[in-house]
């Protein structure tokens, strides 16, 4: 099986008519489904949290096959992750695209988790802590993407299960946990 | 018997014919009992032949298909029923049945991607991976009895010839004669373009591409732009191996 790194890749990827968007509704169904899977797979494995459609993402080309995926095809195949509550638009022109492999809900429980596990149920934590803290190390919370941590904070802050609070520089935002 | 003239003689004539009759009449009779008696002794050799190697016939393929052979000359049907001598001896019922069913399932699988139509090859290699764990070993020939027995289901399961290929259809999609053609040019690369099929069958442009997109409605074909010679590829999954490019894991 052909790998990219150490992703290995599915064999649709190297059959050329994948790369074409397909007008038959229920060929085009399956087509979507099949790089919807692909992408997710791939970004969980690697730990990519943003895809940017203008940019050389791996998966848009198959060298060997020399079939690159239209801007077009780009954007049905990450729309349909949107639509399925796996992505994000990061911008109205949609040319970045956050990419939910875990949903914010599941980062929240990971958090949740996380405290629980450490015994931090009261305790006051920087943001940068949580992903990049010994604690962190080992856990799927460890080099996470700050926007995603966030906004994984933020629903946890709206269930009051802590509260995030300005510290005293800049890039010093902190958590108070209240599990 | 001589020959003797007059009313006696055409007595003793007519005679003759009725006992020539009633001979025959018993010679005919003879050679049917005879003829009874040798299939029932076939058949019953059959049977203890079945007995004995009861567990060849179930593990090895090849042993398999000449014992449908054999009982195909003696007009033995074992899948006839999935009950009765046969059924309860070898439970060879059962294992058609159980191969019928799955390949339905792979059929309605693999129809998103190739349409509805796969190539044998690929669908016994799609039914041996399904079937790793089970004992038996899966033949294209038992591939084959199995579909013919989905058929009297009228499930509207074929298996048709395109050049050296047999492909199963799973949908009642008719291919017509233009198609096959088609799906015969495309088996040498996998593909075919307007041209090409303009071409080597010598058609008119609109007749190509009328064929090309009824095959692509059907989800037979699927399209390509991506070349650099920007033509259009038409790609048929059911002529090469596609349909096990997906997750074989879900099947």
């Amino acid at each position: 099986m052909q790998k990219l790194g150490d992703f290995k890749l599915p064999q649709f990827f190297n059959y050329p008519p994948y790369f074409t968007l397909q007008p038959v509704r229920e060929t085009r169904d399956k087509q979507v489904q099949l790089w919807k899977e692909m992408i997710l797979d791939y970004c969980r494995t690697q730990k990519i949290y943003v895809i940017g459609l203008e940019e050389d993402f791996p998966l848009f080309t198959n060298h060997v096959i020399e079939r690159s995926l239209s801007h077009e095809a780009r954007q049905a195949f990450l729309s349909a992750l949107v639509s399925d509550g796996r992505a994000e638009w990061m911008d109205k022109s949609h040319r970045k695209c956050l990419i939910l492999w875990h949903r914010v809900q599941d980062w929240a429980d990971l958090i949740l988790h996380f405290v629980k596990e450490n015994g931090l149920e009261d305790s006051v934590m920087t943001v940068e802590e949580i992903r990049s803290g010994i604690e962190s190390r080992g856990t799927e919370l460890h080099g996470m993407d700050r926007t995603v941590l966030m906004r994984a904070l933020k629903l946890l802050e709206h269930k009051g299960k802590l509260a995030i609070f300005k510290g005293t520089s800049a890039d010093d935002e902190g958590v108070k946990f209240s599990v | 018997m001589r020959r003797r003239p007059g009313i006696g003689g055409l007595q003793n004539a007519a005679a003759a014919r009725d006992q020539f009759r009633a001979l025959g009449d018993n010679v005919a009779k003879l050679r049917t009992d005879l003829m009874k008696e040798q299939l029932s002794t076939f058949r019953s050799q059959l049977e203890d032949f079945a007995r004995k190697h009861k567990n060849d016939i179930r593990k090895n393929p090849a042993f398999r298909s000449q014992f449908h052979e054999m009982c195909a000359k003696v007009g033995v049907d074992p899948l006839a029923s999935n009950k009765g001598f046969w059924a309860e001896l070898l439970g060879i019922g059962d294992f058609y049945y159980e191969l019928g069913v799955q390949i339905v399932d792979i059929c309605l699988a693999t129809r998103p991607l190739n349409g509805g139509l796969i190539n044998l090859e690929e669908l016994c290699k799609l039914l041996r991976q399904r079937r790793k764990t089970a004992r038996e070993a899966v033949s294209e020939d038992d591939c084959l009895r199995a579909i013919s027995k989905l058929k009297v289901l009228g499930s509207g399961f074929e298996v048709i010839s395109v050049g050296k290929r047999k492909l199963v259809r799973s949908v009642p999609t008719e291919l017509n004669k233009d198609h096959n053609e088609i799906l015969e040019l495309a088996q040498v690369q996998g593909f075919v373009t307007v041209e090409e099929v303009e071409r080597r069958l010598t058609w008119s442009p609109g007749r190509a591409i009328d064929a090309l997109d009824s095959l692509l409605d059907e989800g037979l074909a699927m399209i390509d732009d991506g070349h650099q010679d920007s033509k259009r590829r038409y790609w048929f999954p059911c002529v090469s191996s596609i349909s096990s490019y997906v997750g074989t894991d879900t099947l």
